[in-house]
């Protein structure tokens, strides 16, 4: 993917999320990681990316194309990838079948068997098959997030967002999440995560930014910021996570 | 401990209420003889009372969405008039709404059907009350819902109709209920402007009969034969709209 951003900036009220960024991502990247402490900016500048907020300043081109501010044209930008939050959010009401189901026919216009026949091969993929007609409420964190990745993956999105997508869950339900994570790297997929999994991050990933104070610190292949950070932030923060 | 002492007293107390309660109500000298002309237009009172209601809770419903979509909207000129329609209307009497809708606003469009003007009148009034149980509803699905469904690429319409709406509806059964058992007895202010509903008919009846208890106490069993059911059929579709286990 190749990612084109000039001064990117987003306030909300007086605090600039993200202060004016820039930054080129050459075609070969595949995995994006963006590291960095907690209100550094990570969050923010996925949903910029996904287009859930619109920039105060500044642009953004994929591959080539600029992000449009316009809602609608924003909306088909959405549409195109798939998003994953921290707290899963799938909707409470519908069975883990329907949360994959619903969009695919609503906003994919798939016919409904044919998002059936979908949705089944996504959640088989993800080990998910026995769960199908379960609520949200009866399923463990692990296994709701392995469904709201299947819902993110069903209409097989350009880009896949994932904004700190293990956070919410406990060691080993993260292991689970991720390995589900890297081997949708390896199979190609395009993805961009924020996360605190830096081990992962390392090993997973084709660049990282580290973004702090709504900038970018430092950027670059994994195994030079990893291996030998620049600046002295960067070098503070991995002191502090990998201390334990 | 505490808790099982605090559930004796509880059941103690209301027992004896309960019990004493029944035992006066009881032992009273009742002349049921006195009333039995009265019979055929109490019944036919309730038979109003049905309807007044059945139509002002449906059309009350419709009502408090369509505030609540007002309120809701975005835009600044129907929020503030669905609130100031809101407030007027929860801050002042039923009975004067009642008087001023059929006296002075239905005859200057020369309506004068007093069971229709009660219709509209009582669904504007319990619309009102409806419209802020929905809007707290709707409010209360967490932002995290509409984000993801954001994410999803729904449109704002989509996300009401598919994420919101069915969320908020199993929310606002149980107020929406109460509300609905406030509408059925509201609908006894109906006397101001001669609909013969089920209150006006014990009134009467006690006018001419002077049995006072024996007129009024029908209205107990009668109300309760209309509110209940509301309530029974709430908590059925409050268990069938579950979600959270």
């Amino acid at each position: 993917m190749s990612i084109e951003i000039r001064g990117l900036t987003k306030h909300y009220d007086t605090t600039r999320a993200i202060d004016g960024v820039s930054l080129d991502l050459a075609d070969e990247v595949r995995v994006l990681a963006l590291i960095g402490p907690s209100g550094g900016g990570k969050s923010t500048f996925l949903r910029l990316l996904g287009g859930l907020e619109v920039p105060t300043a500044g642009t953004i081109q994929i591959d080539g194309n600029f992000l449009p501010q316009d809602e609608d044209l924003l909306r088909d930008h959405r549409r195109r990838n798939g998003f994953l939050f921290q707290s899963f959010n799938l909707f409470p009401h519908l069975t883990a079948l329907e949360n994959i189901v619903l969009p695919l026919v609503e906003v994919q216009g798939r016919k409904r068997d044919e998002a059936l026949a979908r949705a089944h091969e996504v959640v088989a993929r993800f080990g998910m098959a026995d769960h199908l007609t379960k609520r949200p409420a009866e399923l463990s964190g692990g296994q709701q997030q392995r469904i709201a990745l299947a819902r993110a993956m069903a209409h097989e999105p350009a880009f896949l967002l994932l904004d700190e997508p293990t956070s919410a869950l406990d060691p080993e339900m993260k292991a689970e999440v991720l390995d589900l994570i890297e081997e949708l790297c390896h199979a190609g997929q395009r993805i961009v995560l924020s996360t605190h999994e830096m081990g992962f991050a390392r090993g997973s990933s084709d660049a990282v930014v580290f973004l702090a104070g709504g900038k970018v610190i430092e950027s670059g292949p994994a195994e030079e910021i990893f291996g030998e950070p620049k600046s002295e932030t960067v070098r503070a923060f991995f002191g502090k996570v990998m201390k334990w | 401990m505490w808790k099982t002492a605090f559930s004796i007293l509880v059941s103690v107390v209301l027992l004896a209420t309960f019990s004493f309660v029944i035992w006066v109500v009881a032992s009273h000298d009742y002349r049921w003889g006195a009333i039995a002309p009265y019979w055929k237009n109490l019944l036919s009172g309730w038979w109003m009372t049905l309807l007044i209601s059945g139509v002002s809770l449906l059309l009350s419903v419709v009502i408090g969405a369509l505030l609540t979509a007002g309120q809701l909207s975005g835009h600044r000129l129907p929020t503030v008039l669905c609130r100031v329609y809101v407030e007027f209307i929860r801050g002042t009497p039923l009975l004067t709404q009642i008087l001023i809708g059929y006296y002075l606003i239905a005859n200057a469009i020369n309506w004068h059907s007093n069971v229709g003007v009660g219709i509209v009148v009582l669904s504007c009034f319990s619309g009102a009350y409806l419209s802020e149980i929905f809007r707290g509803g709707v409010e209360s699905i967490p932002r995290s819902q509409w984000l993801s469904a954001r994410a999803i690429g729904f449109t704002e319409g989509q996300t009401y109709r598919f994420v919101v709406i069915p969320q908020a509806v199993r929310r606002v059964l149980p107020a929406s209920a109460g509300q609905f058992a406030n509408l059925v007895k509201d609908s006894s202010l109906l006397f101001v402007i001669s609909v013969h509903e089920f209150t006006m008919q014990a009134r009467e009846a006690n006018a001419n009969s002077y049995a006072t208890f024996e007129a009024y106490l029908p209205l107990i069993v009668g109300y309760f034969l209309l509110t209940f059911p509301i309530s029974l059929l709430s908590r059925h579709l409050e268990q069938r709209f579950r979600y959270e286990h």
